[in-house]
């Protein structure tokens, strides 16, 4: 539907209001539901302290209403929320260290690693998308068809190890200089990371692309004698950016399990291995800041895409209004 | 790949993969947990692929390995099937506060990413295999949910649902009757998807050391446990991972088969 041109356009200030209002509402029902879902199914987080030997029973009754786990769940879920607005996620049952203090420690290298892999992401995913939407019948569009089928599918984990084999292989024939597998290194592991995430993005892309090609008004462009580069960069692919960006937000949320599975693969330090150490540890506190530290990122970029995305498309924005 | 021999070879490998761990007990006489030869052995008469780590058979462990990933993600899968169809449902058909409620803890769910969702039952579970399966399997249903309530929506509005009500049929007649054989073709596709995120989950929980004992082998806990050995004996890595890759991209270009072999149907 076409609006009328006197109508008031929907203001960015507005858009982004209201979107920081559902981010708030939505972080917080996810914040709930990972307070109650890991009580529910935990139970008593203390018991594995005792079953381990690692404290006497009254060490851990003392440590129990430290915590202020002989209050109800109710109070205990309304603290919870009261040190979260504060910046507060609790105590590490095992160190006592402030959860928030252990958090910002190891989200360096993680970070790292996710922006990175992001950059990664977007390069392939806009290239393999370009290709073989662009392209589909010649040899580079469906190699990079093939190439976006197997990062949709493939787990990260197998491609983080396929990846330390070729640069093994490759740094033992070619280039003994370069050194991919150094340890610390980021290129393999922000490689592996961006390829996994690349796929939605191109196989977004290539959909959109196939879709405006077909459309008259490309037929029309090519028929007004606009070249074929102007005709893909003006008239093709603008249709395709906003729900390109809507995606990204969805990579996000890949990221940050992917992120997991790349520092075990590639026995990085950081946020990952944290999450993995604390469950294998019961160490329910940096569990729990650690999910919604991985929530409140995802809503974020998710709010944030969208806003883009309906900033870049009108008729988004006027959706919304 | 031409799609129809990318489906061919998609069916013959997932009709390998259930025949060979199906017939496990019967294609290897070792044992599972013992070792049968020394660490890292060569293949042998007796031992085909030789050993692992610990010079436990690796053609028993990939079997009995296929049995527990395989039979793992299934039973994830029906579970996110089975509950995320049931809440999409009770969303498509309650009032209005119902629908509120599941809309909420839906959209609660998804906003904390699947895997780190699963992670976070299993930490309130506690590490083991059983766990790793109830994790993956809740871990999906919100997003499952959501779809099959689009799913069961787009047929609520069809004139033959308003025919069926009219001639005295009730909510519950309608869903079973109506609803459910019709949005099928819809559901069908979404859940090879997530059988394919299943495998994935449990796989990657696994491999990331949650599955507890590791004496049991599962394809994900050998591509962690052959991590340590990708120099010396890179096929203790490759072969697990190969059959996790080559069943989920199977499963995916199966389940978009499927999608395109029901256009949108009139009704």
């Amino acid at each position: 539907m076409v609006s009328p041109p006197d109508r008031p356009r929907t203001r960015l200030l507005t858009v982004v209001l209201r979107r920081a209002l559902s981010a708030l509402g939505t972080l917080w029902a996810a914040v709930t539901l990972a307070f109650f879902a890991l009580r529910i199914a935990g139970g008593d987080p203390t018991h594995s302290l005792l079953a381990q030997g690692l404290a006497s029973p009254e060490q851990v009754a003392a440590l129990r209403s430290h915590l202020g786990l002989d209050d109800s769940l109710t109070t205990q879920y309304v603290h919870y929320l009261g040190d979260l607005i504060q910046g507060d996620l609790g105590e590490s049952l095992y160190t006592g260290r402030n959860v928030t203090a252990v958090i910002g420690e190891q989200l360096p290298p993680s970070l790292q690693l996710a922006l990175s892999a992001f950059v990664v992401s977007l390069i392939l995913g806009l290239s393999l998308g370009l290709a073989s939407g662009w392209y589909p019948r010649r040899v580079v569009g469906r190699v990079a068809d093939a190439l976006s089928a197997l990062a949709t599918g493939l787990p990260v984990a197998i491609v983080g190890l396929i990846a330390i084999l070729a640069a093994a292989y490759l740094s033992r024939m070619f280039l003994p200089a370069l050194a991919l597998t150094r340890a610390g290194g980021l290129v393999l592991p922000s490689l592996t990371l961006g390829f996994g995430a690349s796929g939605a993005l191109a196989r977004a892309i290539q959909a959109g692309l196939l879709e405006t090609s077909a459309a008259p008004y490309l037929v029309a462009a090519r028929a007004r004698g606009i070249a074929r580069g102007a005709r893909l960069m003006w008239h093709a692919l603008r249709p395709v950016l906003p729900l390109a960006v809507s995606l990204s937000a969805l990579q996000a949320a890949f990221l940050l399990s992917g992120t997991v599975v790349t520092e075990t693969v590639f026995s990085r330090p950081g946020l990952g291995r944290l999450l993995v150490s604390a469950i294998l540890d019961g160490d329910y506190p940096v569990v729990q800041g650690l999910v919604v530290l991985g929530a409140a990122v995802y809503t974020l970029t998710h709010s944030v895409a969208e806003v883009i995305a309906s900033h870049l498309d009108p008729r988004l924005r006027d959706a919304e209004a | 790949m031409k799609p129809d021999l990318r489906r061919s070879f998609a069916v013959a490998w997932l009709g390998l993969a259930v025949v060979l761990t199906t017939l496990a007990p019967r294609l290897t006489s070792h044992s599972v947990g013992q070792p049968v030869g020394a660490p890292l052995a060569p293949a042998s008469s007796s031992l085909p692929l030789g050993g692992d780590e610990l010079g436990r058979d690796l053609w028993t462990r990939l079997l009995y390995g296929g049995r527990a990933s395989l039979g793992a993600s299934i039973l994830a899968a029906g579970l996110t099937v089975a509950l995320g169809s049931l809440v999409g449902l009770l969303a498509a058909l309650a009032g209005r506060w119902i629908h509120g409620l599941i809309v909420l803890v839906v959209n609660a769910a998804l906003a904390i990413p699947g895997l780190l969702l699963a992670l976070l039952l299993v930490a309130g579970l506690g590490p083991g295999f059983p766990t790793i399966v109830l994790a993956v399997g809740l871990g999906g249903v919100a997003g499952f949910a959501r779809l099959a309530r689009q799913a069961f929506l787009q047929g609520q509005t069809a004139s033959y649902i308003a025919a069926a009500s009219a001639l005295g049929a009730g909510r519950t007649r309608v869903a079973l009757a109506h609803l459910i054989p019709n949005a099928r073709p819809l559901l069908v596709p979404l859940a090879a998807t997530y059988y394919a995120w299943s495998l994935l989950g449990t796989t990657t929980l696994t491999f990331l050391g949650l599955g507890g004992d590791p004496t049991n082998p599962e394809w994900g806990s050998m591509l962690n446990a052959g991590r340590l050995y990708l120099q010396e004996a890179p096929h203790l890595v490759l072969l697990p991972g190969l059959a996790i890759a080559l069943t989920i991209l199977s499963v995916h270009s199966l389940a978009s088969a499927r999608a395109r072999s029901f256009p949108d149907r009139p009704v």
